[in-house]
């Protein structure tokens, strides 16, 4: 046995990625990311009817599970969609590699709509369309080898002869980072991390052009998680996949993403890039999601206020009327509960260049203390709501620490909204 | 004398597949209203850590085979289960990750929180209720008497969770172990919900043990934190400490491995590379040796006990001056730690011994 060259730990795979970027993967200047578009969801809805009685079945109700959605990706990016569970982030996905079938609404892959698609042109359209799934455990077929899992979406779509589709197997297992060998053991000895590698693997079997990865990290151990995410990086450095990246947790997802939307019960409520969502997020929802997400150091913990949010998210089957984060939004609270909040459903509107979003009142958003304190700028003492940070200073929250807030910042009249 | 002293604990289960060595002799210690971390991955010994001072543990394969855990006075390993039962819910209440399957889910909440105070205190039916009213309010849930008649799948997740937070403190415990509690929930909601567990427990004086793999959440809600890897204490430190200068590479793997907000856009993770150890074996050297970095190659042989980083420097067990004891034989220096690999010149981990698996060979030799 050989050491690996050079003190090495993050490097992945080692010797069986050369052509990986090396070192730094940066997603906004990655090659080929090109701007053109690879797919074009608009107006997307995907409805579960809700029926009752067992022998008459009747519809009583939908639950909108994606309610409108409208969103573009660029060939070679990677898009982040993230929400709280109920949102509606994974039917996305599954519409879009056409699990489910859209109840309305128009998804174009590559200049063809893809929503009605039937036989062998849905099945032709999946080739380039693959999907990573959560759990690891549960993906994978218990009586099938690696090697037969890999082999799979090959066989169903009849390509290679079975010595063609041999040499595949044994070509992408180290591309995962899996020794070759490993293609005649089954799923039960790999650990979950080993086993989402060969869930990728899969996933790259037909050599697709969009991967719609759903929550591919949540069900692994901390340690593990980074191997996949970086897996996933450099797999696209290397192939120029585009992916859709669909997860709960914030701080992977900015990670990972060129461009983050932001999903709330079945609606897109934001899409900025990862850095303007990061650093100057303009609706009060992802304010709020923003400051939720615990931060791995005590000092800034110890100072930093949450804004918590009032309650639970109301049920996708009967959504709130007009803006449907209303009963919740602490901004709604602060500007003394206008009445277009319920009454008037706000659009997705681009407020600044690549930057959309759909809140009646996302002017009073940038500029606030809420908005500067989970972005990490600085905020004037006096601005401070009362019952907040008792240091008597600064505030600082990580972030891009650059800008000061303007002068003239309006002070919160009352404690933190939605404190109890 | 502190309240909560655990020493030496060795938890072992005894299955079909062989024995699985869950705790390896832990010990910690835990001042009256302290607030403490457990943190590590799946399978590190947490949980079990917990089950075992609770004597909750899965019977007949989960035994406490050696140590002593003495809380406020008295050893919790030689009680009766009739003394031991007494304790729970009064001195010491548990709120576990999934509260769907910690409710009874045929009973009202009213039932079980009557029943909880009613089991432990000499009050009426109507003083209970009572109270139980309170206690809802106390933890946020609207309306509570009309809440109280209401059955478990009536409440969303993070509600669920108030009501057992309410049970846990029904009886004013001296010590409140949270397993996991928000890890269920939305980050939305677990916000509200660590919001709630800090204060409470502060206001209340009781003394916290919070078990979690996340990082993010212990950083703001505990004092100190025990690292456990393996069934073993590798790092324990204040919280501040601990995050300002991680000391064990295990630990500046899990921090480097998450992703930072503060961290640039082509910043690559560092992750922990192999996986956790197979608990079935006891462990020969260091149970980190096969993913660590900076290994030495003692680690292959010899096991290293938790020992000051300072060294010589004097012992305290609790509170917020605690001692920062790692478990390593070469641990990263403050430059290492930030970097998140060695940066000595011509370092190289040492290679495995002849018939141990050595993870990072496995993985960087590739196809070649």
């Amino acid at each position: 046995m050989t050491m690996a060259p050079a003190p090495a730990p993050g490097d992945e795979g080692g010797a069986s990625m050369p052509a990986a970027t090396p070192g730094a993967v940066s997603p906004a200047s990655r090659a080929g990311v090109d701007g053109r578009p690879l797919l074009r969801v608009e107006g997307l809805k995907v409805h579960f009817p809700i029926k009752e009685g067992i022998i008459l079945e009747r519809h009583i109700g939908d639950v909108r599970a994606v309610d409108g959605v409208t969103f573009e990706l660029r060939k070679g990016e990677t898009f982040g969609l993230v929400g709280e569970s109920g949102c509606g982030k994974s039917t996305t996905g599954r519409a879009i590699v056409r699990i489910y079938r859209p109840t309305a609404g128009r998804i174009d892959f590559d200049g063809v709509d893809i929503a009605s698609l039937e036989g062998a042109a849905l099945r032709q359209m999946r080739r380039r369309v693959q999907m990573i799934f959560q759990d690891p455990y549960a993906s994978l077929d218990p009586r099938m080898t690696a090697g037969s899992i890999i082999a799979e979406p090959l066989e169903i779509h009849g390509i290679g002869t079975r010595r063609e589709r041999q040499d595949r197997i044994r070509e992408l297992l180290p591309l995962v980072g899996l020794d070759a060998a490993y293609g005649v053991r089954y799923p039960h000895e790999f650990s979950g991390g080993q086993r989402q590698r060969i869930g990728v693997a899969r996933a790259l079997a037909l050599d697709p052009d969009l991967i719609v990865a759903d929550e591919p990290i949540s069900a692994l151990d901390v340690s593990i998680q980074a191997q996949i995410l970086n897996l996933l990086q450099r797999l696209q450095g290397r192939l120029g996949l585009t992916y859709l990246f669909i997860a709960h947790d914030l701080a992977v997802v900015r990670h990972i993403s060129d461009r983050i939307a932001v999903m709330y019960l079945g609606q897109i409520v934001e899409v900025a890039s990862s850095r303007d969502l990061n650093t100057r997020p303009l609706h009060p929802y992802s304010v709020a999601l923003l400051s939720a997400v615990p931060i791995p150091d005590p000092a800034v913990e110890m100072r930093r206020q949450r804004i918590i949010l009032r309650g639970d998210v109301p049920s996708p089957a009967a959504p709130p009327s007009g803006c449907r984060f209303h009963t919740r939004c602490w901004l709604r609270e602060r500007l003394g509960n206008p009445e277009r909040c319920s009454a008037e459903e706000p659009v997705l509107r681009e407020l600044e260049s690549g930057h959309a979003v759909a809140c009646h009142f996302a002017e009073d958003v940038a500029g606030s203390v809420e908005q500067a304190l989970v972005t990490g700028r600085r905020v004037p003492p006096t601005a401070i709501p009362a019952g907040g940070d008792a240091t008597g200073g600064e505030v600082f929250v990580p972030g891009d620490a650059t800008s000061e807030v303007p002068p003239g910042t309006p002070v919160l009249p009352e404690a933190a909204p939605g404190a109890e | 004398m502190s309240l909560l002293d655990v020493r030496d604990l060795i938890v072992r289960f005894r299955t079909a597949d062989g024995t699985i060595h869950a705790v390896n002799g832990v010990s910690f210690e835990l001042e009256a209203g302290e607030t403490l971390g457990l943190v590590g991955e799946s399978g590190c010994g947490k949980s079990v850590t917990n089950l075992a001072l609770m004597r909750l543990l899965p019977k007949p394969a989960g035994r406490i085979e050696g140590g002593q855990v003495i809380f406020d006075g008295l050893d919790l390993l030689t009680l009766s289960e009739a003394e031991m039962r007494d304790l729970r819910g009064k001195e010491i209440a548990m709120i576990f990750q999934d509260p769907m399957t910690s409710l009874n889910p045929v009973l009202t909440i009213e039932e079980q929180l009557v029943e909880t105070i009613r089991a432990h205190r000499r009050v009426s039916k109507a003083d209970a209720r009572r109270r139980a009213i309170a206690l809802l309010e106390m933890v946020g849930i609207p309306t509570p008497e009309i809440r109280l008649r209401s059955f478990p799948h009536q409440f969303s997740g993070g509600m669920r969770q108030r009501v057992m937070i309410a049970m846990a403190l029904a009886l004013e415990p001296k010590l409140l172990v949270a397993d996991e509690p928000t890890t269920a929930l939305d980050v939305t909601i677990q916000a509200q919900v660590l919001d709630l567990l800090g204060r409470l427990t502060t206001e209340g004086g009781t003394a916290l043990i919070l078990i979690t793999h996340d990082l993010g959440v212990v950083a703001g809600m505990t004092q100190r934190i025990n690292v456990m890897y393996a069934g073993y204490i590798v790092e324990t430190a204040p919280t501040p400490e601990l995050f300002g200068h991680p000391s064990h590479p295990y630990t500046v793997g899990l921090l480097h491995s998450i992703p930072k907000v503060t961290q640039r856009d082509d910043e690559e993770l560092i992750p922990i590379e192999g996986r956790p150890p197979d608990m079935r074996q006891a462990p020969v050297g260091c149970p980190f040796a096969s993913r660590c970095t900076w290994r030495l190659e003692v680690c292959w042989t010899d096991n290293p006990s938790l020992r000051p980083v300072q060294a010589g420097a004097r012992l305290v067990t609790t509170g917020p001056e605690a001692t920062h004891q790692i478990a390593c034989h070469n641990p990263p220096t403050a430059e290492e730690a930030t970097a998140g690999r060695p940066v000595r010149p011509g370092f190289r981990p040492a290679p495995a011994p002849a018939g141990r698996m050595d993870e990072l060979v496995l993985l960087a030799e590739g196809p070649a």
